[in-house]
């Protein structure tokens, strides 16, 4: 195996056709408690594909399933069509960035980068080729003798992937592996990271609990609450057309309000009717939410055929590029609207607090949810 | 779960050791402590629990009583010395307080039968304070000495707990307390003394526990009005050799131990699973 | 405080504070100075009689070596050291692995046992220990192990393993379990994790747990007095002997010696860490653990 340096994968019958990961039907329980609920997801090659949830979802359980420091209690986890349950994680072909780093301190970060290969007894001069590229590919070069003490976090982060990435696993696990830097290095990161996957080809499994990084980084989103996966799909499907109350409300600003499903639309509890597809198993008279995304919302200047509602602002917040307004339609019945800055020099230029205002948006921006 | 089989097979010849030669040893202790001797002197097994009457004879009551007032004395004394010392190191130590810790811990590493014969020379009739005041007190042959020793004996066993609990606390609960309860006394009553409780509880259990055992200090330090259980229980094993009966005076002491061992754990456990 | 010429209007002078009787800093630190004090004073006396040229424990008559050329010249004393060494190094390095092993299946395996190992662990340590020597010696003799250094060793041994368990334990806590995932993760057996990721972490705590049980084997009276066998019998037990037959300036000697031998045992447990490259010294790792 140490002559062929671009197969990897020590498991028998890996066919092209079969996804790097599939769970089928697995549940986890610890005790009483249910971490992953029933979980059936397949995850294509070369996919980059994010688990995002707030904490305790069973993302992170999901993970350490499939890195093998879990079993599941229920059903059956496939790697590249063979399945696992028997597979200690030293011999599963997949390799995990842990969020804190976990690091080999008393190893320099060549020696770190080298261990997997080292247990796999690659010979030495392919060792030093390998480490060096992986070096080169998360950009650490000169540090290959220093120690992890003496590495700043987002260096740690890049020696922890670069260990795995040498490897040439089948799947990279990333365990929210950014989660500890400040928000100018992550950001950073993430576009790093994005532009490591895609050249180096590998499945990624990353696990995160910031909406915008799943987003921006992702393939594919499975949208995770309470140990069930509430969405799948592409970052602009999750956004744009959210399947829950719960998606809509943890990407993103939801603008939930409640109301009553009708025809052509949803009649709100303040007596409004808005224009929206209502979905064929929503029969008059369901109780459902009507949401929309800020973005969608149009303010004062309307085109003809829009949603078209009343209120009056009651906050404003400047975050620099936009401008978060908070209509309010009734005591206790809010939207939030997000405004451009494109135009406008000053905050004080369009409104003002306590202005009375009419805002609208286009009907296909409507979405019902239950 | 094989990670669990391997860290589990790592418990057995550590706890196979300490069965077979800690455990054992115990319950043989305590089947010979029923024993009796033969007319050579060698124990032997059977059933004669006056064994266990003979040790609250009236003769042998007195001494066990003496070891539990001489080892609580001792907790007493090192609680009131070595609490304001681990607090000054503690808290006023700064930069120096692992020197100063270490230096509370180098003297243990004196042979503790060198440093009580320390005291020895400098306390004795013919020693070196008797000597420099040119007087004639007798200080050795006295429960205080004995006390004297065992205090000495033990300190570092009641500071470093409450050492390690002090140094462990946030200082700035004591700057809220100080705000809260004004006088300095207050503050340490309601706040350091609550926190460093754990600290002061393992350092009793440490000092008691191996005083009501210790005979070297009332050997040396002391006269057979001094005399503890265990200079008795010295005694059976080695000058009257009577086994059995050594053997049932150490049983009855470990009991009496045991229930100090048991209400500790219990509380050390309490702790932990509040914490 | 000399008064200033111009006076300072009454409105703008500084709140006297009112000097207590005890203010707190000066009274513990004087207290702490004493507590120093009488602490050191045996053991200064001790070291300075050691070199004293007249067997007068009241007078300091001049330096001279003679009390170290007696102890060093006896031959019987000079076996006792070595017995005292050879205990030393067989229990330190027994208890080390024996104890190690413990704290590692204590901390990372979680079964029914746990507990029950934990306790039975931690008995020894609060165990006194006449009730340990005299258990052991029944042992011995019950199963007719003649009492020599052997016997001794085995005794060393048995409470040596809880001290090194509950230094170990402490720092393995500390460490965690994610770096052990992490080797298993990239390919690494339990045993080659165990290995070469967890002994190399953890190696400091086992040199000051080693150094330690040196040190307390070194120093052991009881446990020693109740397993010796005729000879040669370990320091302690001749020192006992020696002060029970009067009292000899040659003891003076052998403790300054015995206290140099365990300084650089501690100080070897302090240093070595911090000299090999470690951050962190043995000293934390012991203090913070007393009392299980």
């Amino acid at each position: 195996m140490s002559d062929d340096i671009g197969a990897h994968s020590a498991e028998p019958s890996a066919s092209a056709t079969d996804a790097a990961i599939r769970f089928a039907g697995v549940t986890k329980q610890f005790g009483e408690a249910t971490a992953v609920r029933d979980l059936n997801l397949e995850i294509e090659n070369g996919e980059f594909f994010s688990l995002l949830g707030p904490s305790g979802c069973g993302k992170t359980t999901t993970l350490r399933m499939v890195a093998g420091f879990e079993q599941p209690t229920e059903g059956s986890i496939f790697l590249e069509g063979n399945p696992v349950e028997d597979v200690p994680p030293y011999k599963r072909n997949v390799n995990t960035v842990f969020q804190s780093y976990a690091l080999f301190e008393h190893l320099d970060v060549a020696d770190n980068i080298a261990f997997g290969l080292k247990r796999r007894k690659v010979d030495a001069a392919e060792i030093r080729t390998r480490v060096g590229e992986a070096v080169e590919l998360v950009q650490l070069q000169g540090r290959e003798s220093a120690r992890p003490r003496e590495l700043s976090g987002g260096q740690k982060q890049r020696v922890a992937l670069a260990r795995a990435l040498v490897n040439r696993p089948a799947v990279l696990l990333l365990d929210e592996p950014l989660g500890a830097l400040d928000l100018k290095l992550r950001k950073q990161m993430q576009v790093e990271l994005k532009g490591i996957q895609r050249e180096v080809g590998i499945t990624f499994l990353y696990v995160t609990h910031d909406q915008e990084e799943a987003l921006a980084m992702s393939d594919r989103i499975a949208v995770m609450s309470e140990g069930v996966v509430q969405q799948c799909g592409v970052p602009e499907d999750v956004y744009e057309r959210p399947a829950g109350p719960f998606v809509a409300g943890f990407i993103g600003i939801s603008n939930l309000l409640p109301g009553v499903a009708e025809n052509l639309g949803v009649r709100l509890a303040g007596g409004q009717l808005c224009q929206a597809a209502v979905p064929g198993d929503c029969t008059v008279g369901t109780e459902v939410q009507l949401s929309v995304r800020p973005e969608k919302i149009w303010l004062d200047q309307l085109e003809p055929g829009m949603v078209s509602l009343e209120g009056s602002i009651v906050e404003r917040v400047y975050v620099g590029t936009t401008t978060q307004v908070i209509v309010e339609l009734e005591p206790g019945v809010r939207l939030v609207a997000l405004e451009q800055n494109t135009a406008r020099v000053e905050v004080h230029d369009r409104w003002n607090i306590g202005d009375r205002v009419r805002l609208g948006w286009r009907p296909e921006h409507s979405l019902v949810l239950r | 779960m094989s990670e669990r089989r391997f860290a589990a097979s790592f418990l057995l010849p550590g706890g196979l050791w300490l069965l077979l030669l800690f455990l054992v040893p115990l319950g043989i202790l305590l089947a010979i402590s029923f024993g009796t001797t033969d007319d050579l002197g060698n124990a032997i097994y059977g059933w004669y629990p006056e064994n266990y009457s003979r040790v609250f004879d009236s003769i042998y009551l007195p001494v066990l009583a003496r070891s539990v007032g001489f080892a609580l004395a001792t907790v007493v004394l090192c609680l009131l010395i070595g609490y304001p010392v681990a607090y000054y190191i503690a808290v006023f130590g700064g930069r120096w307080k692992h020197v100063l810790v270490a230096l509370v811990v180098l003297p243990f590493f004196v042979n503790y039968l060198v440093r009580t014969y320390a005291w020895i020379a400098m306390l004795g009739d013919e020693g070196l304070v008797n000597g420099a005041l040119d007087t004639e007190i007798r200080f050795l042959n006295t429960p205080y000495a004995v006390i004297g020793g065992l205090v000495y004996g033990y300190l570092a066993f009641m500071l470093l707990p409450i050492y390690a609990a002090l140094d462990r606390m946030d200082p700035s609960l004591i700057e809220a307390g100080k705000d809260l309860y004004g006088s300095r006394w207050q503050t340490f009553r309601h706040v350091t003394l609550p926190h460093t409780f754990q600290g002061v509880l393992a350092g009793t259990v440490l000092v008691f526990l191996p005083a009501v055992g210790d005979f070297v200090s009332a050997q040396l330090l002391g006269g057979p009005d001094e005399y503890m259980v265990g200079n008795l229980i010295q005694q059976q094993f080695f000058a009257a050799e009577d086994w059995p009966f050594g053997a049932a005076l150490t049983v009855v002491m470990m009991l009496f131990l045991l229930v100090w061992m048991i209400m500790y754990l219990r509380a050390a456990a309490r702790e932990a699973a509040v914490a | 405080m000399s008064v200033e010429a111009a006076p300072a209007p009454a409105a703008q002078s500084p709140p006297r504070r009112r000097v207590k009787q005890f203010d707190r800093p000066r009274f513990l630190r004087v207290f702490t100075a004493v507590f120093y004090l009488f602490l050191f004073a045996p053991i200064v006396l001790v070291v300075l009689f050691s070199f004293n040229s007249t067997r007068s424990l009241q007078n300091f008559e001049g330096f001279s070596l003679r009390w170290y050329e007696r102890f060093f010249e006896s031959e019987s004393l000079r076996d006792s050291l070595i017995a005292s060494v050879e205990i030393a190094l067989i229990t330190m390095v027994v208890a080390t692995i024996l104890g190690t092993m413990l704290a590692y299946g204590l901390v990372r395996a979680r079964t029914r046992w746990s507990g029950t190992a934990n306790v039975l662990m931690l008995v020894p340590l609060v165990t006194p220990e006449i009730v340990a020597g005299a258990s052991a010696l029944l042992l011995f003799t019950q199963i007719g192990l003649q009492l020599s250094l052997t016997t001794i060793v085995l005794g060393h041994i048995t409470f040596s393993i809880s001290y090194v368990t509950v230094v170990v334990r402490g720092r393995l806590a500390s460490l965690g379990p994610e770096v052990e995932n992490a080797a298993l993760d990239l390919g690494a057996t339990r045993l080659q994790t165990f290995r070469l990721v967890t002994l190399p972490e953890l190696w400091p705590a086992i040199l000051a747990a080693g150094l330690l049980v040196f040190a307390l084997s070194f120093d052991d009276f009881v446990m020693s007095f109740f397993t010796t066998g005729e000879s040669p019998q370990p320091l302690p037990v001749r020192i006992w002997s020696a002060i029970r037959f009067g009292v000899t300036p040659t003891i003076n000697a052998i403790g300054s010696f015995m206290l140099a031998v365990s300084m650089l045992a501690i100080g070897l447990a302090l240093l070595l860490p911090r000299l090999l490259g470690r951050r962190e010294s043995g000293l934390g790792v012991l203090i913070g653990r007393e009392g299980a």
